[in-house]
């Protein structure tokens, strides 16, 4: 019974990590439809200036979070303003291409630049573990990105429903023309968003990073689960990304326990194609955004 | 009317097909690798995707080795001095773009081959130099599945897989005080790391230990939380970890993370490797590997001296750092085909490959000979132990820089 | 929408050669059937042509130019669902693997021949499209592209679980030499020719796809599916169908890729890069075009290839800025600019940005 209680625990740390990655890739689809296959080399970046600057100055991954996410967040701006506006009236798998194409340039200079070394942010109390009655035990820096993961996620819905930005972002992803006759620039709210988004996935490689070890070749990884969450989750709504991590996190869990260990992705993977078969619209999704081909 | 074109076309087409189908040009001429005083070899390396950083390891292997050859003069084969030149292409970490590279190499006339990082893809391009008549120097790829198919023109200079777990073992067996009872096996499900579990389970069983789990977790996973669940009830003595980088470092943190807390870990792959300590930190102190070599490894040869000379040669040529055991085993692939082209007088591919069969050497890598089915099985494997965030080798005891520390997990 | 300038410096001053030629080229419901013999005609000289390159290479060029052939076999499949109706398929390696191990399941334990496995294997893979579509063709967009990604994904998962079956992660070998084989192996030349002659079939659906109601029926779909429906199409017989004849073609090539590469693992014939470069490969080269797919596929696998030997540190990452370069300045793919800049006469290339921008 303990060992169930256990995995489910580590299931709902391990399930805040994925909704952290996919808060930022659903934000982009929901928004602009347009899908980042490029996320995942975001995360690693994130990863990336947290851990240089560990090297550097020996700042506190979980601090670094705020530097890599301001970083990426001026990042991600210019890249949507200068290049993914370029394309966003083609037809819709112009732009998966030019992610795609995005990724590769990324990834590989990742590669030249940091070697295909494998990383990990080692501090001294991420590894400890908080002892729950029955025996659970709690990692306390897991538990630290799970907090960042519910922190980011609120704060994200306060921002789209309570700034004049945030539902500015709101109201172009509902209608982009109907948005421009307001008076708000598309280019700007797109990029705005991008940027966002990319911050998102910075503050979630910086996290990461300190959790498990990372490389170059993780970010495909990090894009296909951030697809998995996001889906189940559900678009148009904040939180959807955190619920469809957490579901995936607590899914995997169980089935970890059940099942052989290896069939643990192939659950994943299951749920979701059961899901979008039965309800495309995800857990907690609007069916508008489900329907829709072209924003 | 365009029915009838249409017919018309293709029976056109079938006739001029069954015509032109008479084959491509065939091999560009072989046996010209030596043109000008060189003794050309081709790698197929992984370069990018998910091997990188072991294939950058190998590369640097083979690297060396054409340094120190051409720097003494070149490889004297048949009365003439020739100069080693290597010549790297990029498998991407896949096994068909591997065997289509070695197709490649052929293509050029190259027919001796340095092997590629990983049972994989060096399964993959065996089967190819076994069609066109090439011969392989396996730097690492030690699955032996790959020897199981009759092929006789790969060599491999590394232990093969069935040893990795089963020395590490052996020297718990040896050398732990109280001897522990039970063991479990965390494993990935690639060929490799299955055969490694295999053999593993065998040995323990044979040696009186009790196997209390043996669970595998997928093949690159950073998570194997749910193995480690299932085995901390069953409180085993040893965790046996067939695994690679990834999982490896995986299985360590975790187990303090959730609790686990056997008297030793012991891993393949991960330990050796600098990545390791350095991901782990303090974590990693007390954790056992299995090494293909060590610097106090026995044995020396005219090209590099000693184990401790090769040591000392790559710290020099790569500022500094610690050679490990894929650098060396990468090396020592090189070596023995610059042996047995200077053995066989000649570079043409099946006298090289005749005195690879034939080859019985003591070199810095150990003892390079090989049955009859290509394997190195006089060869024997290191467990080394992390004693202050490096790796030392304390088994066998006569090449021992260290004590093994028992228990060795951090409390 | 472009204007089509209507002087004649486009449209010719009819009754000379100069304006039959132009007029050809633009394409008048009067020369569309000499268009059609016209464009076979093209396709049979290259598939001559491609014969006879054969003799020419060296073996390992013929490697090379086997891969070449196959991906312009994948990209034209993937053209008939992802291309001409607007279904982009992610998935669409899914059933490369399952004509693939299924193949290499079939001569492995029940010792059929090559071509029987291969025969059975595409019925396969059409099979299970067809099944996987039922409930997945309803979904739309980027929800249809996920879902197709997640059975992919799901089957290499399922394939590495069943290793009594297929070997699992340590990958399963078909023999091809001795007593056991099945079928001896056909050595590189005549791989060299088996995907010719796939990739030949695959354009040719394609091509008569392009041409019949059927393929009419397709394109209406992707451009208004309710209208479609309310024309009468049966939309849902025309997706299954498309569906389940693209993921044919494709097994049909996945088992010849078994037999090709003898030992399989699961990672790389389930390989989500793979559906990647067969999309954009038809979408440089034209998706919904005949000729794009193969454009698209010689120009991106040989440039790959080219990068690969070139550059040997770095190829990827100028392929990815080559990608992002062609995606942005011809988004709608070669086959297309060219034909309207032959109609129109403009070849700017930042008209195309300026088009498609926000």
């Amino acid at each position: 019974m303990s060992q169930f209680l256990q995995a489910t625990v580590y299931g709902l740390l391990q399930g805040c990590i994925f909704g952290l990655v996919a808060v930022g890739f659903s934000l982009v689809w929901g928004v602009m439809n347009v899908v980042n296959l490029a996320h995942g080399a975001f995360v690693l970046m994130g990863a990336y200036m947290a851990f240089e600057l560990n090297q550097a100055v020996g700042l506190d991954p979980f601090l670094g979070v705020l530097p890599a996410a301001a970083a990426m967040f001026a990042i991600g701006y210019l890249i949507q303003r200068g290049l993914v506006n370029l394309v966003v009236n083609a037809p819709i798998f112009i732009t998966l291409l030019l992610t795609f194409g995005l990724e590769l340039l990324l990834v590989n200079g990742m590669l030249i630049v940091f070697t295909a070394d494998y990383r990990s942010i080692p501090t001294d109390y991420a590894a400890h573990s908080i002892t729950l009655p029955g025996e659970v035990h709690v990692p306390v820096g897991r538990l630290i990105a799970a907090a960042l993961a519910v922190a980011l996620t609120v704060g994200l819905s306060w921002f789209v429903r309570r700034t004049r930005t945030g539902m500015a972002i709101l109201a172009t992803g509902m209608d982009r023309g109907a948005a421009r006759l307001m008076g708000i620039s598309a280019r700007h709210v797109y990029a705005l968003t991008f940027g966002l988004a990319a911050a998102l996935a910075g503050a979630a490689g910086a996290a990461v990073g300190s959790v498990t070890t990372f490389s170059p070749a993780d970010a495909g990884r990090f894009t296909l689960f951030s697809f998995v969450a996001a889906v189940l989750g559900g678009l148009g709504n904040t939180y959807g990304a955190l619920l469809g991590g957490l579901v995936l996190g607590v899914f995997q869990a169980w089935g970890g326990q059940l099942l052989p260990g290896t069939l643990v992705n192939a659950v994943a993977f299951g749920a979701l194609v059961v899901i979008l078969a039965v309800r495309p619209q995800g857990l907690a999704g609007r069916a508008f955004y489900a329907s829709r081909v072209e924003v | 009317m365009r029915t009838r074109t249409l017919a018309g076309a293709v029976v056109a087409a079938l006739v001029l097909a069954g015509g032109s189908a008479c084959g491509s040009k065939g091999d560009a001429g072989g046996g010209s690798d030596t043109g000008n005083g060189k003794l050309i070899l081709g790698a197929s390396l992984s370069l990018t995707g998910s091997l990188a950083k072991e294939g950058a390891l190998t590369k640097e292997g083979y690297q060396l080795c054409q340094d120190v050859v051409n720097g003494k003069g070149g490889v004297p084969v048949g009365g003439k001095k020739l100069n080693l030149e290597i010549q790297y292409q990029d498998d991407t970490s896949k096994p068909d773009t591997a065997g289509q590279l070695v197709d490649q190499f052929n293509d050029k006339g190259i027919k001796l081959i340095l092997g590629p990082y990983g049972s994989a893809t060096t399964e993959a391009a065996a089967a190819v130099i076994e069609r066109n008549g090439q011969v392989m120097a396996d730097a690492a790829g030690a699955d032996d599945k790959i020897f199981q198919k009759g092929y006789r023109r790969t060599f491999a200079v590394l232990s093969p897989a069935n040893q990795y777990a089963a020395s590490m073992i052996q020297a718990i067996y040896d050398l732990a005080q109280p001897r522990p009872t039970t063991i479990a096996f965390v494993s990935a499900d690639d060929g490799f790391s299955k055969t490694v579990t295999k053999a593993g389970v065998k040995k323990a069983t044979d040696m009186g230990l009790t196997v209390v789990g043996e669970e595998y977790v997928p093949n690159g996973a950073t998570d194997v939380s749910s193995a480690l669940t299932k085995i901390k009830p069953k409180n085993p003595d040893v965790i046996i970890g067939s695994v690679h980088l990834a999982e490896g470092v995986a299985i360590v943190k975790q187990a303090k993370e959730l609790g686990v807390v056997p008297k030793i870990f012991a891993e393949t792959v991960a330990p050796p490797t600098p990545d390791f300590a350095q991901s782990l930190g303090a974590a990693a102190e007390g954790v056992l590997g299995s090494t293909q070599w060590t610097d106090k490894t026995a044995g020396s040869d005219k090209w590099f001296g000693s184990a401790k000379d090769y040591a000392a040669t790559f710290a020099k040529m790569f500022n500094g750092r610690e050679a490990e055991y894929h650098n060396a085993e990468a090396t020592a692939a090189c070596l023995a085909l610059a042996l047995a082209a200077e053995k066989a007088g000649s570079t043409d591919p099946n006298k090289v490959r005749d005195a690879l069969a034939a080859l019985d050497e003591q070199s810095f890598f150990g003892p390079l000979k090989f049955n009859d089915v290509g394997q190195n099985v006089t060869k024997k494997m290191g467990v080394i132990q992390i004693q202050g965030g490096k790796p030392v080798p304390v088994w066998p005891t006569d090449s021992a820089g260290a004590q093994m520390k028992y228990p060795g997990a951090a409390a | 929408m472009t204007d089509v300038k209507t002087d004649e410096r486009t449209t010719g001053t009819p009754g000379t050669r100069a304006g039959a030629v132009r007029a050809l080229l633009r394409g008048t419901p009067e020369n569309a059937g000499l268009r059609q013999a016209i464009g076979w005609g093209i396709g049979l000289l290259v598939l001559i042509g491609a014969f006879g390159l054969q003799t020419q290479l060296y073996t390992g060029q013929v490697r090379t130019v086997s891969t070449v052939f196959m991906f312009v076999g994948l990209a034209a499949a993937w053209n008939l669902i992802g291309g001409y109706t607007g279904y982009a398929c992610f998935g669409q390696v899914g059933f490369f693997g399952l004509g693939a191990y299924s193949t290499a399941i079939l001569m492995v334990h029940a010792h059929v021949s090559f071509w029987l496995s291969m025969a059975v294997a595409t019925v396969i893979a059409a099979l299970f499209a067809a099944l996987v579509g039922w409930p997945l063709l309803r979904l739309k967009g980027h929800y249809f592209a996920v879902a197709t990604l997640g059975v992919a994904e799901a089957l290499r998962e399922v394939v590495i679980n069943l290793p009594k079956l297929t070997g699992g992660g340590a990958g399963i070998t078909i023999p091809t030499f001795g007593p056991d084989a099945p079928t001896p192996w056909l050595g590189n030349d005549g791989f060299y020719v088996l995907f010719l002659i796939l990739a030949a079939v695959a354009v040719a659906v394609g091509g008569v796809v392009a041409v019949s109601r059927g393929g009419y029926a397709l394109r209406g779909i992707h451009q208004d599916e309710d209208a479609a429906a309310a024309m009468g199409v049966n939309t849902t017989r025309a997706k299954t169908l498309t569906f389940a004849g693209s993921a044919a073609l494709t097994g049909a090539i996945g088992a010849a890729y078994a037999f090709q590469q003898t030992t399989l693992f699961p990672v790389r014939p389930f390989d989500v890069n793979i559906t990647v470069l067969m999309v954009v490969m038809v979408v440089l080269g034209g998706s919904g075009t005949v000729a794009g797919p193969v454009i698209g596929a010689v120009a991106v696998a040989y440039g790959q290839e080219w990068l690969r030997q070139h550059i040997t540190t770095g190829h990827a990452l100028v392929l990815g800025a080559v990608i992002i370069l062609a995606v942005v300045f011809m988004p709608q793919g070669f086959v297309n600019y060219a034909s309207d800049a032959a109609r129109t006469g403009r070849l700017s290339l930042l008209d195309n940005v300026r088009r498609y921008r926000l």
